[in-house]
């Protein structure tokens, strides 16, 4: 496995709730190494979508350091974040979040849009990658003449047309069945490997962690358990 | 984000929520609208007012005349501008200072002017005017009107334009006999006339000794102008006839012309042309300075623009606050804007947007409300400015709108300005938005 990526180092998160603290995040340290996929695996209220949220910048963490390629996320003020966005991070979400009057081809091209790149040039890519997850005869729909699992391979196609290092997936399957949650699960672990890719994937389905090379089980703000398949899989042989 | 991308989306979302677009523009389409027309309104007065001045002569024409004139008083006013080596010297309106008003930058004509009040003689009707005497090669230059024939020209002599309420009549009639008749209708242009100082001329008390000067008429003036009653003669004439009359004045009278003729060298009245009337002012004051008094009708016209700017300061304020009202609108629709948006801007921060595309982005389609307001509020009052004409018009008022090209492109621009204002607050708001509660909020 490849370097670190992000390093979290003792991240504490506490949310001030009238008199009440909720300590969301309970002093994690964690390594992401690049090109694996590294599954955040926890029930509700384990405190795993917060810290994807802190990882990918959504949020500021209370304390601790998150360093992304040697540059501390915790430092950076809006416009440097939506920099860091643009060019590291890519976004899959439970509930695909695509804008619904524009096209898929759009939606897809939109990262593009605000990294200035020509017209013809963004919606060539577009198009390439709507083929690459199978919508190609779909680019011109609009969001609600989709399925669920359609609109899903859509916001893939978004959060990999720009070629992040770093695909953040937040229950991506939460709203699919289970046929498609695998086509999906499939779709994305393919696209991410195929340009070594890191991806990190926050769910509570068990069932996904068989993607991951790397499952890291939380509970009540802190890691619990981190099993490594690839290790596993090596002391085996 | 490229300017063609952030156009065409801020051009989408507006097109989006078409009626909600549509009644901001036409906020901003009332309230360009209204400042057009009521600042036109406004430059329509002062038109009209130069056009009114314009009747009693050009308002590029300064009158200069002697400090004599009026007295002593004038010129201690300015003896103490002019500087000590003009202390106790005269100036005189002679041919020097004809001579160094032509030297003002700006001074296009000078025309020494002498008048005379003579008798007009054709046939057997008669006539009384006041004669001006001037440099017949400026006459057209000092923007006397004609109405038939022309004016005078640098190589008339014996010629001479009559106004057109000269009134002619028959010296055998009495007065009252006169005012009961209608006034004889004659043709003037190209008649040879004659031009006496005697008043008895035409009748049995004319004095036989008085030969009458022979003049052509050559043209005509408007009746209604501020020469109507005159009659424009080249200056020479005018000299030579006042010479006769004292001379006769002298032999039948006895009356001494000693005083006069030392300042026969002097004018009582010099005419200067500017060659536009934005310089009047200028050379007024050069001349003023000079030590002469000076006056023109841009004097008057200032005074009444002076008089009119507070009613036209409040007409102006009034289309100001329908743009101020128009401007909240602006800003409410794209505050509504972002509570719909929400969740959109938080994806699109979310997926790399910058806090300044998201701005721009908010920015320009408020500027885009303020310019198709302001594009269709200047064609509406272009309609409305025609429309006020043509009522005023047929109430012979003197109300009308004008509206130069200025103010068109300046309506159109001030209202994108606006727009773009009104925009700010929402801009702000929604760049400050946080991608993490906005992609949350369903």
């Amino acid at each position: 496995m490849g370097r670190n990526v992000i390093r979290i180092k003792n991240v504490k998160k506490i949310y001030q709730m009238g008199k009440e603290k909720i300590q969301a995040v309970n002093g994690i340290s964690l390594n992401i190494r690049q090109g694996e996929v590294c599954c955040l695996l926890g029930k509700s209220g384990s405190g795993k979508s917060t810290l994807l949220n802190l990882i990918a910048g959504l949020e500021k963490p209370s304390s601790g350091q998150i360093i992304f390629n040697k540059k501390h996320i915790e430092r950076m003020n809006e416009d440097q974040l939506a920099d860091f966005r643009q060019r590291y991070v890519g976004f899959v979400f439970q509930s695909y979040n695509l804008l619904p009057t524009l096209t898929a081809m759009e939606n897809v091209t939109l990262p593009l849009i605000f990294k200035n790149v020509p017209l013809k040039e963004r919606n060539e890519r577009a198009m390439e990658m709507l083929t690459a997850v199978g919508l190609g005869d779909r680019a011109h729909h609009k969001p609600h003449e989709m399925s669920g699992g359609q609109q899903q391979r859509v916001s893939i196609a978004r959060a990999f047309i720009n070629s992040p290092q770093v695909v953040f997936a937040d229950e991506p399957t939460g709203n699919l069945d289970t046929r498609t949650t695998y086509e999906m699960m499939d779709l994305i672990t393919a696209l991410a490997s195929k340009n070594k890719q890191t991806l990190v994937i926050v769910t509570h389905d068990l069932e996904l962690s068989d993607y991951a090379d790397r499952i890291v089980m939380l509970s009540d703000g802190e890691v619990e358990r981190i099993e490594d398949k690839r290790q596993a899989e090596g002391e085996k042989e | 984000m490229s300017t063609r991308d952030l156009l065409n989306m801020a051009l989408r979302n507006l097109l989006k929520r078409k009626l909600r677009t549509f009644l901001t523009v036409l906020g901003v389409v009332i309230g360009t609208a209204s400042i057009v027309v009521m600042v036109s309104i406004g430059i329509g007065m002062n038109e009209s007012f130069a056009r009114q001045l314009e009747d009693w002569g050009s308002l590029q024409v300064i009158d200069v005349y002697s400090p004599n004139g009026g007295g002593g008083h004038y010129m201690m006013e300015e003896e103490g501008s002019s500087g000590p080596q003009n202390k106790g010297k005269q100036v005189k309106l002679d041919g020097a200072a004809v001579d160094s008003f032509r030297q003002i930058a700006g001074v296009e004509a000078v025309s020494p002017i002498k008048s005379l009040y003579l008798m007009i003689g054709s046939g057997k009707l008669v006539a009384d005017a006041n004669f001006i005497g001037l440099d017949p090669a400026t006459m057209e230059a000092m923007g006397y009107k004609i109405e038939d024939g022309r004016a005078l020209s640098g190589e008339d002599v014996k010629a001479i334009v009559v106004g057109g309420g000269v009134e002619f009549y028959d010296p055998k009639l009495n007065w009252e006999m006169r005012m009961n008749s209608e006034p004889p209708e004659i043709e003037l242009i190209g008649e040879k006339i004659d031009v006496t100082f005697d008043w008895g001329y035409g009748t049995r008390h004319a004095d036989k000794s008085v030969k009458p000067f022979k003049f052509e008429v050559v043209g005509t003036m408007p009746a209604d102008g501020n020469n109507g009653w005159s009659v424009i003669m080249p200056l020479k004439e005018v000299e030579k006839i006042e010479k006769a009359q004292k001379e006769w004045e002298k032999k039948s009278h006895g009356s001494s012309g000693g005083n006069n003729q030392k300042r026969s060298k002097e004018y009582e009245q010099v005419m200067v042309k500017v060659d536009d009337i934005k310089n009047v002012q200028v050379v007024q004051q050069q001349i003023k300075d000079m030590g002469y008094r000076a006056s023109s009708l841009t004097d008057q016209l200032e005074a009444m623009k002076e008089t009119t700017k507070m009613l036209r300061m409040v007409l102006g304020a009034i289309g100001a606050i329908s743009l101020v009202v128009a401007a909240i609108g602006i800003t409410n629709t794209m505050v509504m804007a972002i509570y719909e948006r929400t969740r959109e801007i938080g994806i699109m921060k979310v997926i790399g947007a910058s806090l300044r595309d998201i701005k721009l982005l908010f920015l320009t389609e408020a500027a885009f409300i303020g310019f198709a307001g302001g594009i269709v509020g200047v064609g509406v009052s272009f309609v409305t400015s025609k429309l006020v004409n043509f009522v005023a018009m047929q109430h012979g008022s003197d109300m009308t709108s004008s509206i130069p090209l200025w103010l068109y492109l300046g309506s159109i621009a001030f209202a994108t300005v606006i727009g773009v204002l009104s925009g700010y607050l929402p801009a702000k708001r929604a760049m400050k938005l946080s991608a993490l509660t906005a992609i949350k909020t369903e």
